[in-house]
């Protein structure tokens, strides 16, 4: 099912929080996507007053950076690595299942807003390769019936 | 906690800690970092259940650690004081490792590491050679303490160098420390600590900031993240120290946060600092005060790059800017900012409590101290790695890091990932420092090590680099944000087969612009994963551009399934296998046919390439492809009913072939499969070449061999035996004779001499591989002595050996047989199964000893002289036998046989013919299509690349035909072989596709036992069942079907 659209009470406070603090746009930005799970664009605008920017600084630094999604994500944020040790030890096919077993292509999220599907530079996990995360939680030495059985965990 | 307000207050809270780290009388160390992706957690709830259980929580700590170092065998643990480790745990075992280990002592033998080599099970850490051959001095604690409690840190020593330096060393002499050590920036750059942090102190005040940069972003690389995660607060020491040596009131970690633990870790010991008076205000009751600042990155490599992150860590999007100004004059905020990366800070505090003198006395004369390793991709032990600078590369892949998995073949090593280079097979003795890395094109970097083997593609890998520096490319400057695009179009095409003459010349001209123009260090960068590649990998740029080939197998728009790929005719492994699956061996015999004349031969003697890419021995073990082929055609063999029709003559030009071995008999199927009227001369009374005389009968039975000549025969290819072809029949002479085209495949059935003092052909006893083989199959009578001596350590020297001990002996004693070879276990180039086989039947191999004098007496063979071998190969990998001096031995023989190589004969061609030639006397052919300098005279096979293997030889004559079939149509583009993919209906791909995962090992050939079978020639190999044959065919995982 869809997010609920943002709590704006919890917004404003987050905002208090940050407000008065040095170089804060990107902790901000991360609580608040922390909190909703993406930065609503709806957002951007009382983040840039807050912070004396204009909308488009704050547009910019979301965009460049890949942890930022303007996009609701899913309650499963699945992350397959895509690292050089996990793309010599076939790291791509694991891609190609877990897309489709979801249904998606990378960084989309299922009509049921359950999962989402990214990839990620490198996890740092090269020694289990091929790794994927599924929230905070890594998984490694990947086999194509493994990822099933990791979907399955997280089935609703 | 209190606040630790003097040096001496440290002291004693030291020794308390230090109590409480060895309080309990057993503790399980167990990996709560890398080893929690694989199930770790689980295995330390199951272990402190057990332990409550039993009443044993006073007796027995389990401690939380950091990385262990040995990730491969993850989850892992080790139980002090006993020091046994123990790997691959799962919650089941923890009833026993409390029990019957912690309670009993004993060990349990299925958790321990096994040697690679011997297999002998290894109970504890300091004999396993993973850990025994490192030197952890960063890594001291790292999967010792608990990294979450400053009192183990503080117990270990920690704190122990701040409060040093804070109690009396000044700013500069601390920073003649650090110079006077030689420690350099382990980020990659090698800059001179010391030096950094003088022009920092050196700048006018500020506040002046320190950062460290745990923004470890190089796909490969985890030596930071294990650091941060296994022993946080060595780090921040380091970084108290930093800034009271460069006089720098804060400070910032800007670490990943794709690293949660790190994150949380480095956290939990701010905080712990902070309470404790080792950060804030009055450090250690000193004047100097320091705040630190925990600052997580989103998610953009660039940041790692000193410039863009600090733009980053000031909010704004993590672009980097021109130096000058360096950081040390204008940084964070325009302030004198010093950056270093999170290893070197993890140094410092050992420099300072054991002095710069200790720390240089390991590593190289520019580059001291240790350096971590991040060991991953195709490596056996995968992990954390801290050894000496210095230590060559091969030390660290194959002795530390057990070598490559599943006896594939080693290709590179990226190092400095995409900022780096790859370092080849050639240079693996290179000393890894910062210097000697340069010089070939690589970089030591930030220490990923990303290992390949033979299935992996380079040009594929510079791809995926150049994939990646395009996305993380900031696009500020131009050459970075065209060039990697750019770059990237083109290896994009290269890999989907669309690749362009002169591709390579403009990858490589781009690459050197954007080294020469762009802005910040990646970009200068990011172009040297494929310059690296290009330099030493070229041939597989041009194998993927010319003949849209991958040799890794691995590039998905020329590739279908692997093991078709890299066959070198291209057989549908998986349809004929799928064929066997479903019982019909006549339709897989045929599917064979369409690429390989010789299924029932190739089913024998092929070294089968194919199973080495097998995909599904990525899972477990791969499809005993070859066995499988045998089976087929024993089938067809056994069950065809009538012979095969001729093949209709459709086409009216005739062609001749010399020579009816592999090659020659291969090029006349295709050849009359296409219509061609087809003449096979051959010199000898039987057909097969090579296959017929020169592989024993144990290995290929001369009737198998006989039956795929018939077979060929039989579909109208006609063979004319005792014809050879000489000065009295010359290719001139075939040609008057009508024929349109010719193809010369007289094989290499030359042996070499050594040519070395002594080695007199007409000496009793002494035999040449090739004509004594021929001699054994044709069951002529040979006489060979006692004691035999074989020399060469090729598969020829192998069959020579093994049929020198089938032969009879009447006389005294038992019969020995010796195989000498230049090469070590290790370099032998015979197949490993043929070595084994061979010590299987007795035969003894005396490795690293050269042949310097065959000896004898009255004309007849005594033995030989020997010297031992110091290398075989020079240190660009060629062949090039250096021998330690006076090392001379006596090697008594009665039969001595040389089989160290053979060669092409030519002299059956008049020597005025105007073939061109090589100057090693073969001839001179155009690779593509064979075509020599005479139009419509073709060649190939071993006859002009020398010997070679069984399937190489039917490529070259499926080529041939290929080649001449385009001659005679007048079709002058090359030849080119592509695989093609056929439409499969997609029910019968989901019906082929069932259940075909599942782990199940390969069913292995049933063999004759060594005892029974040295006294005879029998075949060896029995053959699969038929009920064997389906279950292994049915392990296929059917990678052709796949879309």
């Amino acid at each position: 099912m869809k997010p609920e659209k943002i709590d704006l009470k919890k917004f404003a406070s987050t905002l208090e929080e940050y407000k008065e603090q040095k170089w804060s746009l990107i902790p901000l930005l991360q609580k608040v996507q922390e909190e909703f799970g993406y930065i609503p664009p709806e957002a951007i605008e009382p983040i840039a007053k807050a912070l004396h920017l204009f909308p488009s600084e704050v547009q910019g630094v979301i965009t460049f950076y890949s942890q930022f999604s303007l996009k609701p994500r899913g309650k499963y944020v699945i992350r397959v690595c895509k690292g050089t040790a996990c793309h010599v030890r076939g790291g791509r096919s694991i891609l190609k299942i877990a897309k489709r077993e979801l249904g998606v292509e990378e960084g989309e999220t299922t009509d049921d807003y359950q999962y989402t599907l990214e990839t990620v530079a490198c996890l740092g996990a090269c020694f289990l390769a091929p790794t994927m995360m599924v929230n905070k939680n890594y998984f490694g030495k990947l086999t194509p019936p493994k990822i099933n059985s990791i979907l399955k965990q997280y089935e609703k | 906690m209190a606040k630790l307000l003097s040096y001496n207050a440290l002291k004693n809270f030291k020794e308390a800690c230090a109590k409480e780290i060895s309080a309990r009388k057993y503790c399980i160390r167990i990996c709560m970092t890398g080893c929690k992706a694989y199930g770790g957690e689980e295995v330390k709830e199951a272990l402190e259940r057990e332990i409550k259980a039993r009443g044993l929580t006073k007796q027995v700590e389990v401690r939380e650690t950091g990385c262990q170092g040995f990730c491969a065998k993850a989850p892992v643990l080790t139980i002090d004081p006993l020091g046994i480790f123990y790997q691959e745990i799962t919650p089941a075992d923890a009833a026993d490792i409390v029990i019957r280990t912690i309670q009993k002592g004993d060990v349990l033998g299925h958790l321990l590491y096994e040697d690679l080599k011997t297999g002998i099970k290894m109970p504890t850490v300091n004999q396993i050679p993973f850990f025994s051959l490192q030197n952890r001095r960063v890594l001291k604690n790292c999967g010792i303490i608990d990294p979450k409690k400053i009192n183990h840190y503080i117990g270990m020593g920690g704190y122990d160098a701040l409060a040093k330096a804070l109690n009396g060393i000044t700013p500069e002499l601390l920073i003649k420390e650090v110079k006077k050590s030689g420690l350099r920036g382990r980020g990659g750059a090698g800059f001179p600590t010391g030096t950094k942090w003088k022009f920092a102190r050196s700048s006018p005040a500020g506040p002046k900031y320190i950062i460290c940069n745990a923004d470890e972003g190089d796909p490969g690389a985890f030596m930071d993240r294990a650091v941060l995660e296994g022993d946080p607060h060595r780090v921040i020491e380091g970084m108290i120290i930093g800034a009271y040596a460069i006089g720098a009131r804060f400070g910032y970690i800007y670490v990943r946060e794709e690293y949660p633990i790190a994150v949380e870790h480095l956290g939990i010991a701010i905080d712990q600092a902070m309470e404790m008076g080792i950060l804030g205000e009055n450090i250690f009751g000193s004047s100097f005060s320091f705040t630190l600042e925990l600052k997580k990155g989103a998610g953009a490599f660039v940041c790692g790059e000193e410039t863009a992150l600090m733009a980053s860590i000031e909010g704004k999007r993590g672009m980097p800017h021109t130096r000058p100004p360096f950081p040390a004059q204008a940084g964070l905020d325009g302030k004198p900012t010093n950056i270093n990366n999170v290893e070197t800070l993890a140094n410092i505090p050992m420099i300072i409590r054991e002095g710069a003198k200790w720390y240089s006395s390991v590593g190289t004369d520019k580059s001291k101290g240790t350096k971590v390793f991040s060991l991953a991709g195709k490596v056996n032990n995968t992990g954390l790695v801290e050894v000496p600078i210095g230590i060559s590369i091969r030390e660290v892949i194959f002795d530390i890091g057990g070598g490559i998995p599943k006896g594939r073949k080693f290709k590179a090593v990226q190092m400095g990932g995409p900022s780096g280079g790859c370092v080849t097979e050639k240079h693996l003795n290179l000393p890894i420092d910062y210097e000697s890395l340069q010089t070939i094109g690589s970089i030591m970097g930030s220490g990923g090590m990303v290992v390949m083997d033979e299935n992996n593609c380079m040009v594929e890998i510079a791809r995926f680099f150049l994939d990646f520096t395009c996305s993380e490319s900031c696009g500020k400057c131009v050459p970075c944000r065209l060039g990697t695009k750019q770059m990237l179009e083109i290896l994009a095409r290269i890999t989907e087969g669309h690749g362009r003459e002169g591709d390579i010349d403009m990858l490589l001209k781009i690459g050197e612009a954007v080294m020469q123009s762009a802005l910040c260090g990646l970009g200068q960068t990011c172009p040297k994963p494929v310059l690296s590649t290009i330099k030493y990998f070229r041939d597989e740029y041009e194998a993927h551009i010319k003949e849209r080939r991958c040799p890794g197998a691995v590039c998905e728009s020329l590739v279908i399934s692997a093991c078709q790929h890299t066959c070198p005719v291209g057989t549908s492994v998986p349809k004929y296998v799928a064929a066997i699956a479903k019982e019909d061996y006549i339709e897989a015999a045929e599917i064979v046919r369409e690429r390989n004349p010789f299924p029932a031969i190739c089913g024998r003697i092929c070294h089968h390439p194919c199973e080495i890419k097998c995909r599904r021995g990525e899972l477990d073990e791969p499809v005993a492809i070859r066995s499988l082929k045998r089976f087929a055609a024993d089938k067809y063999f056994e069950t065809a009913q009538r012979p095969p029709p001729p093949f209709p003559k459709t086409k009216s030009r005739k062609v001749a072939i010399v020579g009816a071995g592999p090659t020659g008999l291969t090029c006349a199927f295709y050849l009359a499969r296409m219509g061609y009227p087809v003449t096979v001369f051959e010199a000898l009374p039987v057909g097969g070449g090579m296959l017929m005389v020169g592989v024993p009968e144990f290995r290929l039975p001369k009737a198998i061999v006989q039956k795929e000549i018939e077979y060929i025969e039989q579909r109208g290819v006609e063979i004319k035996y005792n014809t050879p072809v000489n000065i009295n029949f010359t290719l001139e002479d075939i040609k008057k004779q009508g024929y349109d085209a010719i193809f010369v495949a007289g094989g290499a059935q030359k042996s070499q001499k050594i040519g070395i003092p002594g080695e007199d052909e007409s000496l009793e006893g002494l035999y040449y591989g090739l004509s004594f083989l021929r001699d054994a199959k044709l069951e002529k009578e040979i006489y060979v002595g006692r004691v035999v001596v074989v020399v060469g350590g090729g598969n020829v020297a192998f069959d020579v050996a093994r049929s020198a001990l089938r032969l009879p002996w009447n006389g005294d004693g038992q019969r020995e047989v010796h195989i000498v070879c230049l090469e070590s276990r290790e370099e032998i180039p015979a197949f490993e199964e043929e070595v084994e086989e061979a010590i299987d039947e007795g035969i003894f191999i005396h490795h690293s000893l050269g042949i310097k004098k065959v000896l004898s007496e009255e004309e007849k063979v005594t033995g030989i002289e020997t010297l031992a071998v110091a290398s075989v190969f020079d240190e660009e990998g060629r062949f090039h036998p250096t021998y330690i001096p006076d090392s001379e031995g006596f090697f008594p023989a009665d039969t001595l046989i040389m089989s160290v190589g053979q060669a092409p004969d030519l002299s059956f061609l008049p020597p005025d013919s105007d073939l061109e030639r090589t100057k090693w006397e073969t001839l001179e052919v155009n690779p593509n299509n064979l075509a020599t300098n005479i139009p419509g005279i073709f060649a190939g096979g071993d006859f002009v690349t020398g010997p070679t293997f069984i399937i190489e030889s039917i490529a070259a004559g499926r080529r041939g035909a290929v080649a001449i079939d385009k001659y005679l149509q007048g079709d002058e583009t090359p030849v080119l072989f592509v695989d093609e993919k056929e439409e499969t209906p997609s029910e019968t791909v989901e019906e082929e596709l069932k259940d075909v995962e599942e782990e199940k090992l390969r069913v292995k050939m049933p063999t004759a036992p060594p005892e029974d079978r040295i006294h005879d020639f029998r075949e060896i190999e029995l053959g699969f069942t038929e009920e064997k044959a389906c279950e292994e065919a049915k392990r296929c995982l059917r990678c052709d079907l796949e879309k």
